[in-house]
């Protein structure tokens, strides 16, 4: 049965294609990864091994330098297993493009090997990138917006529900979440929408929204009963979604409102 | 005279009952699905009417298949389309692939890959020539089984896992040509067709997708090395014009993903729809989608043939609903742009240029404090197959109105890899019909929440099959949007439906998740 489960969320997060999500689950951890992780001590051993040696031309990152080309998508560091590929070029050199001969012990140069590898694994674990400064906002614009034309101020209070929000989030989670903050597994307060169900014999049902499509429909009441029903035009369904104004709002954003709410909402600590 | 030599190819190498007439390639699909789309036009709309709007309210469960891996494990859920050839269905999974008898679902073999790694996010299925059956696995084999029992013939290298390769994509079988493409775009490499040899599975020809040095549209390059680097993926499989001899495609994103800066210009043949000589690779024409893409919108999704009108006069069409949201209509006899309009509310173009190309909006490319997009990554459509109903004359898309926001996290000069990343904000999905003598969407039925795109096929019996994103399997009226049935499955559907008719009776099968399911009318 968990294969199951595991399967229905691929088939719901594997549309981005080419771009596989953080979250699509794959035996062994980092779906992108799909050689061995080097070692990190060996990594750093290699690092400065490169630095010293190769770092002149090929960069102290290894994306090429002075005349040395980028070995973090060179076909060759790539097909490289240990040193395998890397230290035969090393011990002979490339007379016919300026590289000289490195005689390097074998063990030197599989830590190099090693550092190429995590060179190239943190260009191609992009989910692992570090985002960088997101507050670039002007904050008394992102005060008026949130007061004025955004209108958030109408569910919304700063001494209120988002008091102390910077504290909760991060710069960057808190500019997804004012976008939508769609449920999330460690919300401090989750939000539901609600829904009150009417089937033609006039009882009506109310509670927290568990499901819908168009055919189904089903809830959760105040007292934790579960209640599903069959959609016909003769049952009347009517949801409350607390967020609807937030997808609303998703039509009209420009990239400075987002940025300059942003501005104002870190100053909520 | 092509005809006769591939049926001559065909008797060499030995007809069985598991054999595919290659007769068959070249009609509507009936009684065989004999190619990933059913035939080559990309329509997913089958002649059959045994199952009908007059009587779909009868269709139920014939049979359900739920994947047996062996002792293997199963990555991904059901992508494929399978092929229906002589009564069995031919499918697959990354590292592994199955026939199952297509009246009863029973398993008559499944066959296992030991891999050597790559991404495993999908696979797009079989192609079949004669007894033989070709996939593609993550670790880019191209592998040739034998129908009859799935005992392997060979395995042929097509590109290198270690340079971040993986391969998709359901061959294409165009006379003595199988065609395979490849995908990957973690570490910037470059991306290409090939055409293999059916029997040996040597290289018949390659077609770059990007330039090289000195070659027509490096000027859309800054240097070799961006081009080299330049991605441009070939994971959808492609359509086929046999009157033209041209096979079209939909390339994918350039690279790096979301940084631009170290290859400015549009960045040819990425995000492009091309028309290509099946017998040697060289171009006919292209029509870029995107120019300079930064948003991972690869204009892959099927390139469908219609034989339409345009102010009264017959023409060769060829249109495509656009991971980047824009509906295209070309002539596909010159590639020539009829029609480029939004399927969905956008908001990152500045309008069309004179070659009826959209026009990228730079404020909207991916910033380092975020910029936000719609589409979302995922795009407004993608590799989920849309449909051509040539009765109502519409093309229909499920069609995500998705948002996202996208971060430069690389601002130097010479990014690699994405250079970037998204974050998913919210989207809605809609099945639209789309006229496409106008662009103009004819209904939308709304679903109530959102998610990626989802196959579509259409028959003559006046039915449009697809999945909604609750788990559903639905049957709507194609001219209305009307529904007609539906029934709750395991999970989303995950491939395109297909169908096919065997001894009187119309046979509906879908994949959801690890199950596939076959639906009949009640006897």
């Amino acid at each position: 049965m968990k294969t199951l489960v595991a399967l229905s969320l691929l088939t719901a997060a594997s549309l981005a294609a080419q771009s596989p999500p953080a979250a699509a689950p794959r035996p062994g951890g980092n779906m992108l990864i799909s050689r061995t992780v080097p070692d990190a001590a060996a990594v750093e051993r290699g690092q400065k091994i490169f630095v010293g040696n190769c770092g002149f031309c090929h960069g102290t990152t290894a994306q090429g330098g002075d005349g040395g080309p980028d070995l973090v998508r060179s076909p060759l560091a790539l097909d490289d297993e240990r040193g395998d590929k890397i230290g035969p070029v090393l011990e002979q050199g490339r007379p016919g493009r300026g590289m000289p001969a490195f005689h390097l012990p074998a063990d030197q140069v599989q830590d190099i090997a090693a550092f190429l590898r995590s060179r190239q694994q943190a260009a191609i674990d992009r989910n692992a990138y570090s985002i960088l400064n997101v507050v670039t906002g002007d904050r008394e614009k992102g005060r008026e917006y949130f007061n004025g034309a955004g209108r958030c101020h109408t569910c919304h209070s700063p001494t209120g529900d988002l008091a102390g929000i910077a504290k909760k989030y991060d710069a960057v989670a808190l500019q997804s979440r004012l976008l939508y903050p769609r449920p999330r597994a460690n919300d401090v307060q989750p939000v539901h929408p609600q829904v009150t169900v009417t089937p033609a014999s006039g009882q009506a049902f109310s509670g927290s929204l568990e499901y819908l499509d168009d055919f189904n429909v089903a809830l959760r009441d105040a007292s934790g009963d579960y209640h599903s029903f069959s959609r016909d035009a003769h049952l009347k369904v009517e949801v409350h979604d607390p967020l609807a104004a937030h997808a609303e709002l998703l039509k009209k954003y420009t990239d400075a409102d987002m940025h300059n709410v942003l501005a104002y909402l870190v100053t909520l600590k | 005279m092509r005809l006769k030599l591939a049926t001559l190819a065909l008797v060499g190498s030995g007809l069985s009952a598991q054999s595919l007439d290659p007769a068959l390639l070249l009609k509507p699909p009936t009684d065989t699905w004999p190619t990933y789309n059913g035939d080559y036009s990309g329509r997913r709309f089958s002649p059959l009417a045994h199952i009908n709007s007059s009587n779909v309210t009868a269709m139920t469960l014939a049979w359900e298949y739920r994947l047996d891996p062996g002792t293997g494990t199963l990555t991904s859920s059901i992508k494929s389309t399978p092929l229906e050839v002589n009564g069995v269905l031919y499918f697959t999974l990354p590292d592994h692939a199955w026939a199952v008898d297509a009246r009863t679902g029973r398993q008559i073999w499944h066959y296992q890959w030991e891999s050597h790694g790559g991404i495993h996010i999908g696979s797009r299925g079989f192609g079949m020539y004669g007894s033989w059956l070709y996939f593609e696995t993550p670790d880019n084999y191209l592998i040739s089984l034998n129908a009859k029992d799935g005992t392997e013939r060979w395995h042929v290298e097509i590109a290198d896992v270690k340079q971040e390769y993986f391969s998709t994509p359901a061959p294409i079988v165009i006379r003595n040509h199988i065609i395979v493409g490849v995908g990957g775009d973690s570490l910037d490499v470059p991306g290409y067709l090939e055409s293999r040899d059916p029997e040996t599975g040597q290289l018949q020809w390659r077609w770059n997708t990007t330039p090289r040095k000195g070659e027509a549209g490096a000027e859309t390059w800054p240097n070799p090395e961006a081009m080299e680097h330049g991605g441009g993926m070939t994971w959808v499989p492609g359509t086929y014009d046999p009157e033209l001899n041209l096979y079209y495609l939909g390339t994918g994103n350039p690279n790096p993903v979301m940084a631009g800066q170290g290859r400015k210009g549009d960045n040819l043949w990425t995000c492009s729809i091309v028309a290509l000589n099946p017998d040697t690779g060289k171009l006919a024409w292209y029509f870029q989608a995107s120019p300079h893409d930064t948003h991972d919108w690869d204009a892959a999704e099927t390139p469908v043939l219609i034989d339409g009108q345009v102010d009264g006069r017959p023409r060769k069409l060829l249109a495509q609903s656009s991971r980047n949201g824009y509906f295209f209509v070309l002539d596909r006899t010159n590639g020539k742009n009829i029609l480029s309009k939004p399927f969905i509310e956008l908001n990152w173009s500045k309008g069309l240029d004179a070659k009826g190309q959209p026009i990228g909006n730079p404020d909207k490319e991916p910033k380092a404090d975020g910029t936000f997009v719609i589409p979302a990554l995922g795009g407004a459509a993608n590799w989920p197959s849309p449909s051509f109903d040539p009765e109502t004359g519409l093309f229909y898309v499920n069609a995500s109105s998705s948002y996202s926001l996208y971060y430069l996290t690389d601002t130097g000069d010479k990014p690699e890899g994405y250079g970037g990343r998204d974050s998913g904000v919210y989207s809605t999905l809609a099945l639209k019909a789309i006229d496409y003598r106008t662009g103009q969407i004819r209904w939308t039925h709304e679903y109530n929440r959102g998610g990626g795109s989802i196959g579509i096929l259409t028959t003559a019996g006046k039915l449009l099959f697809t999945g909604d994103p609750s788990g559903n399997f639905v049957v709507y009226d194609p001219a209305n949007g009307k529904i007609l049935w539906h029934a709750h499955l395991i999970g989303n559907i995950s491939n395109g439906p297909m169908t096919y008719e065997l001894d009187g009776r119309q046979y509906v099968v879908v994949g959801a998740g690890d199950t596939l399911y076959g639906f009949t009318l009640l006897q």
